[in-house]
């Protein structure tokens, strides 16, 4: 049996990063924050999380940077990039640097948990019978 | 000899001694003090004085105005002590009180013999007689120093600029009665003491002006312009006790910029210089010359307002630079506090609502909204329109306040900051903004030449006392450095190397840091890159 679906949230400002993982928490989501792309790389387990959030200005290693460090890792969790960055430049490369989607903050709650309940959920049914 | 009128060979003075008959009995058996000449040559007062006697110190028509004045008021200093002596020898000198002699050097006379001699008997025991002798001076005859008067009086009337002659002997009493009560600082005793000055604007006295006075002063005739001097100072009665401040201190002159309302009732600013006589000038000729500086002020002014117009242009444009950094900064707690706020409405929609998890969120959400009112706030400070101010400020914090604008600017360029911030900086006086927009400024343009690419780039800012009473600020990075050719101009405006840049940011450095009587400097360090210097002076305490 599966355990419960875990949300890693990357993003250098604390109180965004706490406003997601309770956000998650009131769905029954459960979250861990990483302060950047660092924090979360040293500690990496495969297939510890289902599903990476991040921003994409980060002091040190910034957002886009993160997602090419993450296509290297083992079994990659699925990414979402939310950002403050709205202009279409920035969308195109998140994608093209292997984001599932990019969101613009402020993000309506609505609007994210659907996508992170479609990405878990198509998550749920690909991952294999065991 | 014995009436002063009928001397005309020598400058002769009647002297009364009532005042001072015990310091007088005091010093004939030896009982003095440092400064018992200074006080007989006070206490005892001009009674009479012959016309020769008024030609040596003042001009004919100023009996009035010697007339129970101190004797110390018309005697040059360098003789008060022979006087003094011989006044008390006569003095003393019962019943014959018979005339004694003393040479003396004179302006008027050669060989000058000062002689002091009393009435025989004691009828009356207060009154001496003083008289100056000697050859006339050739070039110091009476006719010469009228001639010289005449003189005087064409000059100060052709002169240019607006003159006044003063008479303000009329303070020296005044002054030797308040040293003799002990004062010695004129300023904590003029806060208690409101009449002095009133006292003073009634007794020193305007005795000539010339054509610029009148001029100046809007006066229809010179008339209008003697007497009393209080018109002079009634917009800026500060001044007046300024100057009666320096005229107790003993100094020669002083200069003071203030506020003139002149006869017609126009107001201007002038530059006044007060240049008061030290013997053996005339005492009663205090001179005050005006210059209008009203268009100069003016000027200074809209010269004020178009740097503070071109200093705000350039923060403006700087924020411009910041934009994106800024939006950033500002969306973050605006984001944190719509999801909060949706998180929240999702537990209170549930059908037990957690709201010990809703009253924290709702913590959260006013914390995010002050922070990010915060950062509004300072945008806006940068933005403003508003006069340059000088208050003391410590350079650090002004360092720390540019950090939260261009912090987050240097973070996403993966720029390496240090500080090293001396803690014991004396204060500055100046322009909390206009200090901030040049050190942002300053950081911000290492952070450019850094470029985006490159690992280990490093800017380095630091604070310190210097040798000379100056607070310095520098900052140096590991770019490429200036080159040599870019050196002499990269203060100037519209130069720049950057293809996005106006080229006003170092200009406005350099004209914010002169504004505030620094110096800005640039060169490349040894190690490679550049390096930014600025030094201001520290704060008046």
């Amino acid at each position: 049996m599966s355990s419960p679906p875990l949300i890693a949230v990357v993003d250098d400002d604390e109180a965004v990063r706490e406003a997601l993982c309770d956000l998650f928490q009131v769905e029954g989501l459960s979250a861990r924050g990483f302060e950047g792309a660092a924090a979360f790389l040293h500690g990496y387990a495969p297939n510890r999380f289902d599903l990476v959030i991040t921003d994409i200005r980060m002091p040190q290693v910034d957002g886009f940077e993160f997602l090419r460090r993450l296509r290297t890792v083992e079994a990659a969790p699925p990414a979402i990039v939310l950002t403050s960055l709205s202009d279409d430049a920035t969308r195109a490369q998140a994608v093209a640097e292997g984001a599932r989607a990019c969101l613009t903050k402020p993000v309506t709650d609505a609007a994210l948990l659907e996508l992170v309940g479609s990405i878990l959920g198509r998550r749920a049914t690909d991952a294999p019978e065991g | 000899m014995e009436s002063v009128g009928g001397s005309d060979s020598a400058a002769c003075w009647e002297v009364d001694l009532s005042q001072v008959r015990a310091l007088i009995d005091a010093a004939a058996v030896g009982d003095e003090w440092p400064d018992w000449v200074a006080a007989l040559l006070h206490g005892a007062r001009i009674a009479d004085v012959n016309e020769l006697g008024l030609q040596l110190v003042g001009s004919s028509v100023a009996r009035g105005l010697m007339i129970g004045q101190p004797v110390a008021s018309f005697c040059p200093p360098e003789s008060w002590t022979i006087l003094a002596e011989l006044i008390v020898a006569v003095a003393t000198d019962r019943p014959d009180h018979g005339v004694r002699r003393s040479a003396i050097d004179s302006f008027m006379f050669r060989n000058a013999t000062l002689s002091v001699w009393g009435a025989p008997g004691d009828a009356a025991p207060d009154m001496l007689w003083v008289a100056v002798d000697g050859e006339m001076a050739e070039d110091r005859s009476f006719w010469a120093v009228r001639a010289s008067e005449q003189r005087y009086r064409r000059l100060l009337h052709h002169l240019p600029g607006a003159l006044l002659q003063v008479d303000a002997r009329a303070m020296g009493a005044i002054f030797y009665q308040l040293r003799s009560e002990g004062v010695t600082d004129l300023t904590p005793y003029l806060k208690m003491d409101g009449e002095l000055i009133a006292a003073a604007h009634n007794l020193v006295r305007v005795t000539d002006a010339n054509q610029g006075a009148m001029h100046l002063f809007g006066a229809a005739s010179l008339d209008e312009m003697m007497g009393a001097i209080g018109y002079v100072f009634a917009a800026d009665p500060e001044v007046a006790r300024r100057v009666v401040i320096a005229h107790f201190e003993g100094r020669r002159t002083l200069v003071e910029v203030m506020k003139l309302r002149t006869l017609d009732g126009r107001e201007r600013d002038v530059q006044l210089t007060v240049t008061f006589p030290t013997p053996p000038e005339r005492l009663d000729v205090s001179l005050m010359s005006f210059e209008d500086i009203t268009d100069r002020l003016r000027t200074e002014a809209q010269l004020r307002q178009l740097q503070a117009d071109y200093s705000r242009a350039a923060r403006i444009s700087m924020l411009g630079e910041l934009a994106t950094s800024i939006a950033h900064e500002v969306n973050q707690p605006l984001s944190a506090i719509v999801t909060n706020a949706e998180t929240s409405q999702r537990w209170l929609s549930k059908d037990e609502p957690n709201l010990a998890k809703v009253a924290q969120l709702t913590a959260r959400i006013a914390d995010s909204a002050r922070r990010a009112s915060d950062i509004v706030q300072r945008i806006r400070g940068m933005a403003a329109r508003r006069a340059p101010e000088r208050v003391p400020l410590d350079l650090n914090e002004i360092v720390h306040e540019a950090l939260v604008f261009v912090g987050h600017e240097l973070e996403t360029r993966s720029i390496l900051l240090t500080l090293d911030l001396d803690p014991c900086l004396p204060p500055v006086a100046g322009d909390r903004v206009q200090l901030q927009q040049v050190v942002v400024n300053l950081i911000l343009n290492a952070a450019q030449a850094l470029g985006r690419g490159g690992p280990d780039r490093r800017i380095a800012l630091c604070t310190t006392r210097t040798l000379d009473a100056s607070v310095a600020f520098a900052i140096d990075d590991n770019g490429p450095g200036i080159s040599e050719a870019d050196l002499d101009r990269i203060f100037d405006s519209f130069f720049t190397t950057k293809e996005e840049g106006v080229g006003i940011g170092l200009a406005i450095c350099q004209s914010i840091i002169a504004a505030h009587g620094g110096t800005i400097e640039a060169c490349n360090h040894r190690e490679g890159g550049a390096l930014f210097r600025f030094t201001l002076p520290v704060a008046d305490a």
